[in-house]
C-alpha cells in the first residue's frame, strides 16, 4: 500500500480527476472530501461491505423460503400504485 | 403496466456484490394482495431478489438520496423514483428481513436503477419485516 503523509487542507491526487482532501483532523477522526467524476461511486468500505453481504444473503432465496413468504401481508393495504412513464419515445 | 411489474430495468452499476447484473425484469410475485415482487436477472437465470415496496411495511421511511446518486439515476424530483428495499427470506419467513440503507431506486421514466447506500445507522441494512 502506497502511504502518505498529508496535513489539513491538503489533498491526494489519483489519476487526473479524483481528489481526496484531508479536510479536519480531530482526535482519531478525519474528515474526508472527495471529489471524482459521477461513474466512480464513492461508499465507506464496512458499508460497502456489509450491504454486498446483505445482498448476497438476499439472493436467490429457497422455494421453501418463498412459500412461506407468502403469506406475509403489510401493515397498510397495498394501494394501486400510479403506472411508471414507460411510454416509447 | 404497474409498478410492481417492469419488463426491464438497466442497472449500470449492477449490484452491489453483483456488478455484472445489469438487467433485470420486476415480475409481481404471490398473487392477489401480495405486497412482494421478484427483481430476477436477464442475465444470470438463478439470481432473483425479492424486493417490496418500503412503505407498505416501514411508513415512516423517507430515503434522502444524495446529489450524486440522484445525478447518476437523472432524478430531479422525488416523484421520478420508484424506492424498492430488498428482502432476505431464511427459512422461517418470519424472520424476513429488509434492507432499508442501501434501497433499490428507480427512475420511472427511463427505467434506469441502482442500489443507493444511505446515511442511516448500520442496523437499517436488516430490519425485520414483522414487528416481533
Amino acid at each position: 500500500m502506497l502511504v502518505l503523509t498529508r496535513r489539513a487542507n491538503q489533498s491526494i491526487m489519483i489519476g487526473s480527476d479524483v481528489v481526496i482532501t484531508v479536510l479536519e483532523v480531530h482526535g482519531e477522526q478525519v474528515r474526508i472530501g472527495i471529489k471524482a467524476p459521477r461513474s466512480i461511486t464513492v461508499h465507506r468500505e464496512e458499508l460497502y461491505y456489509a450491504i454486498q453481504q446483505a445482498n448476497k444473503a438476499a439472493a436467490s432465496p429457497t422455494p421453501a423460503a418463498l412459500e412461506g413468504l407468502g403469506a406475509i401481508r403489510p401493515l397498510v393495504p397495498k394501494s394501486p400504485p400510479p403506472s411508471p412513464d414507460n411510454s416509447p419515445s | 403496466m404497474s409498478e410492481a411489474d417492469i419488463p426491464e430495468l438497466n442497472f449500470p452499476d449492477g449490484l452491489m456484490g453483483f456488478p455484472d447484473a445489469k438487467r433485470f425484469t420486476l415480475l409481481a410475485w404471490g398473487g392477489e394482495g401480495s405486497p412482494f415482487s421478484l427483481l430476477h436477472s436477464l442475465e444470470d437465470e438463478t439470481l432473483e431478489f425479492v424486493v417490496v415496496p418500503p412503505l407498505l411495511f416501514f411508513p415512516d421511511y423517507e430515503p434522502e438520496i444524495d446529489d450524486e446518486s440522484a445525478a447518476r439515476l437523472e432524478l430531479t424530483t422525488t416523484d421520478d423514483a420508484i424506492t424498492l428495499v430488498i428482502v432476505t427470506v431464511p427459512d422461517d419467513p418470519k424472520g424476513a428481513t429488509a434492507n432499508l440503507l442501501g434501497p433499490v431506486i428507480v427512475n420511472r421514466h427511463t427505467l434506469k436503477a441502482g442500489q443507493v447506500v444511505l446515511s442511516l445507522p448500520d442496523d437499517f441494512i436488516r430490519r425485520p419485516l414483522l414487528a416481533s
